[in-house]
């Protein structure tokens, strides 16, 4: 893009953009996906300035400085995401707004969210100067309660509200919302556990408009069902982990329906359940498109049966992690009901999760033969499976888009292949943890799925190179693949070099891989997004320097243990300016030079892991500290740094909100005093040894909590490194 | 009190024996209401257990042929009483006897009674004489009810079969008689009538006072019947509609629950003054009024020794017949009240508390003020008490000044009126501001972001450090870029950098 906006320039001149009007202009832009390729025309040419200016809409703000002057400087944003601007508290937020004047008018999305430093002075602001304010995004922010929603409450035009985890939050808070906010149209409440069923109550009577209400984890028992269920336009409820609600509420539930049944048909349409032991069979004409029972402690097959029962339509069953779901005559039930309901409705079913810890009998499989042609999704992860069922599957859903076997026992090669015998839709196979299946299995995927673009292998260690060569060559769509812990070497990687639409790899374990398989890959394929290198010791600097050759568009990037890499390696790192997330654990080469590199060369770096780099000093936490701006995540556990350069760290970074710095046995407690305090009001997250908890001075702690920072102690004896 | 528990314990296991007396008892109840009913003028009649055992009845000339209590029991009584041992054993003759003999006595009343209900028949009046037969009846029963008892009692110590056991009538007899003495505990318990009775009967058995007392007491019953006017007059021989009303009601008046169909049951209605009077049971001789029926009976004692037999103080219990009797309800005195009867809608009152308790909360001026908030006021005392216990703590407040002692009600409420909002409690604002204070006027000593010149104001004691790693010059880069945070139109009373740690000059004292 910045090539175009070259060419303009090219074409007419600085002037010649000029001559276009703004609203032109505006259109290129809204046409321009990369933020740094808007930045470009931003710099190249004051026309363009005045146009993002006139026409930006969503603004996200990583900064807390910055932030009154954009706010004056973009006067019609109307989304506004803040939950990445570091250090941002209530009094710069109402100084930005304040500073904004009518800029704000428009705005209609604020995100906060783990924006825990902003408490109800700056929403009260906020709120006062955004009159239009629609949606506000305040989950995480732990120590967010009444009065904060009370602020809130205040923004009578807000019709989406997300609270979740916002733990102070109570009966209080909400009944202020529900007053405050007739218009409310989607709620999370998720997590705020002093919630209770007065509060939903008054909610269900206040806001008439709800669509979609989350109560996750709450302790609310039935009644809250019961006021629910009055909710006449409610779409969308979810009630994961809700272990008060059993049966009854739900029936309750499908009770109020039944009087709304008008109103609800065509409205509900996901309804999220957990924990449900059996749910009475209700003959109701609910329109439920998806279902998810994933994580339902006792949920039964009676439960499932019953839900499916008499709602046609149903687009999604996700039943993951039903702990208490065995082989028993009610699976039976279970699938003649699923089959049943899915011959009467013939609804579109595109996807039917079944995970964990269900086993599958001869019945389910003659049932799902009845599925067919509607099935396109299925997840059966954690499952035992037969060849006989594999078969099934292949021969009942010919649609299959995606299989997910992932952590399944009994997946062979002959399974495999009965199963993608014919289904040749299929773009995802995961196949994590199936550790019988050997090449063959690879060819007969690849002689059937064309179309393949995930496929995952973690853990296959019987395939090789020559299973790899026939997937690489008969699936030129393949966009992921994991081979994690296969053992492949650097002929494999040759083969996969065909790929070069690959975007993800991953090579985690496979220590034979050297330089030359590095090689193979950064030559062909420049579209590599992930590329996963963890404990791949034959790597070398020369490994790195090909790909940093070749695959300029890398992100994340784990070179963990990847004990070779030296200073140089880096060297060759630091020319990924779109690296954002790079893992160096236990590089022990590596110095402070190679860490100015990255720090200076990546310039979107945000998170830095350099745990165990034993050799990264003060000096290279100062490199850091002067030069990677955009780092938010960091961990230097382990690093011979001393309360110096932790405190220059600190003290500079300014988006740096989650630190992990455990065993850093040269910083006095001076130093973890000083530097904590210099950061004080920006981490969010922070990770130390127990034994500091004590030492550190209490007012530091409590300032540290009062900020929204969240610390994890480690319970682990401090080491004295002697050097 | 204590002698109401007493006493349940002996209605009780009359109740029992009258049941095993295959209903006998249960036949003559209604006969024996009837008779009863005739009797209401009479305020203290002398009853007949204190009267007939010894002292012959001056209504009319017993018919000696049947009326034999004093034999009888004695008969019973040297049976089993006696001779401890014997009531151990299990004597299947002495209970043939007495089986037989019970048979004949019932006979006989039920003869009487025939006789009566002939007679009744053909003559209304005769009102002296039917009450005189009807003693004789109730007497008589007494005795059959005792022997079956006494009888029944026989057998108990040898009923250590746990399936009799566990019949609770049978527990009751045996907590009554079960003792080896078999009647001992419950004179015990009652030693005050016990001192004071005198009878031909008192040295054999006791225990048979005490039955008799209890049988007596459901004529005291008809003591209570005069203090509620009755509106079917009772004057006839039909049943008259009875319920104790002395039994302790749950004080609310709300039984909207039961609803019983129009019809059903007999409507009361007490005039204001009856409601409002603050006695209601008076005595007949000086006029004193009290609220309790044991009360009075205590004041009775004053009056004569006739008043202070066991039977005399007896507490009226509830007649067994109420349960055929129909069911009262009661109106509210007060025309166009819900609850008079002449309303579309009438619901009644359950009791004579409800219509009390309904009365003064509804129709009466609320004249007990809350002496701690001085707002609220109520017209029954208990309700004030009820509030006194929770003034001053409603800690749920609403935005238009109302307060709640609970959550849901405040709720109830919020839901109710538009634009009405639970209000946060204040003082979580004061607390928050308070901890917040500090910060803004803590002085930007140390050196985050308050400007580059606050590296020069950096506490240097740190330095002393052996490692000397505290090297101003480090910082300068980094403090160079720091905070060109202005504050334009600030209008926020909190400083912007209320993020800066509390005790930031503290380090020193940390060395």
């Amino acid at each position: 893009m910045s090539r175009e906006g070259q060419k303009l320039d090219g074409a007419g001149g600085g002037a010649g953009i000029g001559v276009l009007s703004l609203d032109l202009l505006g259109q290129v832009l809204d046409r321009l996906r990369e933020p740094r390729d808007r930045k470009a025309c931003r710099l190249v040419s004051r026309a363009f300035e005045r146009a993002e200016a006139a026409h930006r809409r969503a603004l996200r703000v990583l900064r807390r400085e910055p932030l009154p002057r954009l706010l004056r400087a973009f006067q019609a944003l109307e989304r506004l995401d803040l939950s990445a601007c570091a250090s941002l508290d209530d009094a710069s937020l109402a100084a930005a707004v304040a500073g904004a004047g009518g800029g704000l008018a428009g705005l209609r999305r604020v995100c906060l969210a783990r924006a825990s430093g902003v408490g109800w002075r700056g929403l009260e602001a906020l709120v006062a100067a955004c009159p239009r304010l629609e949606a506000v995004d305040l989950s995480h922010c732990i120590g967010a309660g009444d009065r904060e929603a009370a602020a809130l409450a205040a923004a009578t035009g807000l019709r989406e509200l997300r609270f979740d985890k916002c733990l102070a939050v109570t009966d209080m808070g909400l009944a202020k919302v529900a007053v405050g906010c007739p218009r409310l149209e989607k709620l999370s409440v998720k997590w705020c556990r002093e919630i209770s069923d007065i509060g939903i109550d008054l909610l269900a009577k206040k806001c008439p408009e709800l669509r979609s209400l989350d109560i996750s984890y709450l302790q609310v028992g039935n009644e809250s069902l019961r006021s629910i269920s009055t909710l006449e336009k409610l779409e969308e409820l979810a009630m994961v982990g809700c272990s008060c609600i059993d049966d009854e509420g739900l029936e309750l539930l499908s009770k109020g329906s039944n009087s709304l049944q008008h109103h609800w048909q065509h409205n509900f349409l996901m309804l999220t359940f957990d924990l449900f032991e059996t749910l009475i069979p209700s003959k109701k004409l609910l329109l439920f498109q998806s279902v998810d029972v994933s994580r339902c402690d006792h949920v039964s097959y009676q439960g499932l049966a019953s839900l499916i029962d008499g709602r046609n339509f149903l687009k999604k069953l996700h039943a993951a992690d039903c702990l208490h779901v065995s082989w028993s005559p009610q699976h039976y039930l279970l699938c003649t009901l699923i089959s049943s309901f899915f011959c009467t409705y013939n609804a579109k079913c595109p996807i039917f999760y079944v995970t964990n810890k269900m086993e599958i009998g001869q019945r389910f499989l003659s049932k799902l033969a009845t599925l067919k042609e509607t099935l396109t999704v299925l997840k059966l992860d954690g499952l035992e499976v037969s060849d006989s069922l594999l078969q099934a599957i292949g021969e009942g859903c010919n649609n299959l888009v995606e299989i997910g076997l992932s952590k399944c026992s009994g997946v062979t090669d002959e399974g495999i292949s009965s199963l993608v015998a014919r289904c040749s839709d299929l773009r995802a196979i995961d196949l994590t943890c199936c550790n019988l299946i050997t090449n063959n299995a690879l060819d007969s995927i690849a002689d059937n799925c064309k179309m393949l673009a995930r496929l995952r292998l973690e853990s296959c260690s019987l395939i090789n190179e020559k299973g790899l060569k026939h997937i690489a060559t008969c699936c030129p769509n393949l966009k992921e693949i994991d081979l994690t812990d296969c053992g492949v070497n650097d002929a494999a990687l040759e083969h996969l070099a065909k790929c070069t639409e690959l975007r993800i790899l991953k090579l985690g374990l496979c220590s034979s891989i050297s330089d030359k398989g590095i090689a193979f890959i950064s030559s062909n394929c420049g579209k590599l997004v992930e590329l996963d290198l963890y404990r791949c010791n034959s790597i070398t600097d020369d490994g790195l320097a090909a790909l940093a050759n070749g695959c300029k568009k890398i992100k994340l990037l784990n070179l963990c243990y990847c004990n070779k890499i030296t200073d140089s390696g880096l060297g060759h790192l630091g020319s990924l300016e779109e690296l954002t997330n790079l893992e160096l654990r236990c590089l022990v080469r590596i110095t402070c030079i190679g860490i100015s590199s990255i720090a200076i060369g990546c310039k979107s770096l945000i998170e830095l892991d350099l745990k165990r780099c034993y050799s990264v000093d003060d000096a290279g936490l100062g490199v850091l500290a002067r030069n990677a701006f955009n780092l938010r995540q960091l961990t230097i556990s382990y690093c011979q740094v001393t309360g110096l350069g932790l405190c220059h760290l600190l003290s500079s970074l300014r988006c740096l909100q989650d630190i992990k710095m455990v065993h850093l046995s040269w910083v006095s407690i001076e130093g973890f005093e000083m530097a904590l305090r210099a950061a004080c009001g920006r981490l969010k997250k922070l990770k130390m040894l127990t034994g500091l908890k004590t030492v550190l001075s209490p007012e530091l702690l409590q300032m540290l909590q009062a900020c929204g920072c969240r610390i994890r102690w480690v319970n682990k004896p401090l080491v004295y490194k002697e050097d | 009190m204590e002698m109401e528990g007493g006493m349940s314990s002996l209605e009780t296991a009359m109740k029992a024996s009258s049941s095993m007396a295959s209903g006998t008892a249960r036949n003559a109840d209604p006969d024996q209401q009837t008779i009863r009913s005739n009797s209401v003028e009479q305020f203290y009649f002398p009853r007949p257990g204190q009267s007939l055992p010894g002292i012959p009845s001056f209504f009319g000339p017993p018919s000696s042929s049947l009326y034999l209590p004093n034999d009888n029991e004695a008969k019973v009584g040297n049976q089993f009483e006696p001779n401890p041992s014997q009531n151990t054993d299990w004597d299947p003759q002495a209970i043939v006897s007495n089986l037989t003999f019970l048979e004949q006595k019932i006979k006989q009343v039920k003869d009487i009674v025939q006789a009566m209900s002939n007679r009744e028949n053909q003559v209304a009046g005769g009102s002296c004489e039917l009450a005189a037969k009807q003693q004789l009846i109730t007497a008589d029963l007494t005795s059959i009810i005792i022997q079956l008892i006494t009888t029944a009692g026989s057998l108990l110590p040898s009923m250590k079969n746990p399936l009799l056991s566990s019949n609770p009538a049978v527990r009751q007899l045996s907590n009554t008689l079960g003792s080896p003495m078999g009647f001992g505990v419950n004179t015990d318990q009652r030693p005050s009538i016990d001192s004071k009775t005198d009878g031909p009967d008192t040295g054999k058995a006791s225990g048979y006072e005490e039955l008799i007392n209890s049988l007596n007491t459901t004529q005291d019953e008809r003591d209570e019947l005069i203090k509620c006017p009755n509106p079917c007059g009772g004057e006839g021989s039909e049943p008259t509609p009875m319920e104790d009303h002395d039994v302790k009601e749950s004080d609310d008046g709300d039984h909207e629950g039961e609803n019983l169909p129009p019809g059903s049951y007999v409507v009361l209605q007490l005039e204001k003054e009856e409601i409002l009077a603050p006695h209601t049971h008076f005595c007949l001789i000086c006029g004193k009024g009290f609220k309790r029926d044991a009360n009075l009976r205590m004041h009775m004692r004053g009056h004569g020794d006739e008043y202070k037999t066991a039977a005399a103080l007896a507490k009226p219990t509830k007649d067994s017949g109420s349960e055929h009797a129909p069911v009262t309800r009661y109106s509210c005195p007060f025309v166009g009240c819900k609850r008079n009867k002449e309303h579309k809608k009438f619901q009644p009152l359950k009791t004579i508390l409800c219509v009390k308790n309904h009365y003064k909360r509804s129709h009466c001026d609320k004249s007990y003020t809350c002496s701690r908030c001085n707002t609220k006021k109520f017209s029954v005392i208990a309700d004030l008490k009820t509030h006194e216990k929770h003034c001053g703590r409603d800690k749920w407040l609403c935005s238009c000044g109302t307060n709640f002692s609970r959550k849901d009600k405040l709720f109830g409420h919020v839901a109710l009126f538009q634009g009405h909002t639970p209000a946060l409690p204040m003082d979580d604002v004061k607390v928050s501001e308070a901890s917040e204070q500090p910060q803004g006027s803590e002085p930007m000593a140390c050196f985050p972001c308050s400007s580059s010149d606050g590296i020069s104001n950096l506490d240097m004691k740190m330095a002393d450090d052996a490692r000397g790693y505290y090297s101003p010059l480090s910082f300068d880069p980094c403090f160079g870029a720091l905070d060109d945070f202005t504050r334009p139109g600030f209008d926020i009373s909190e400083d912007p950098f209320s993020f800066l740690p509390s005790g930031s000059c503290s380090y020193g004292q940390q060395n």
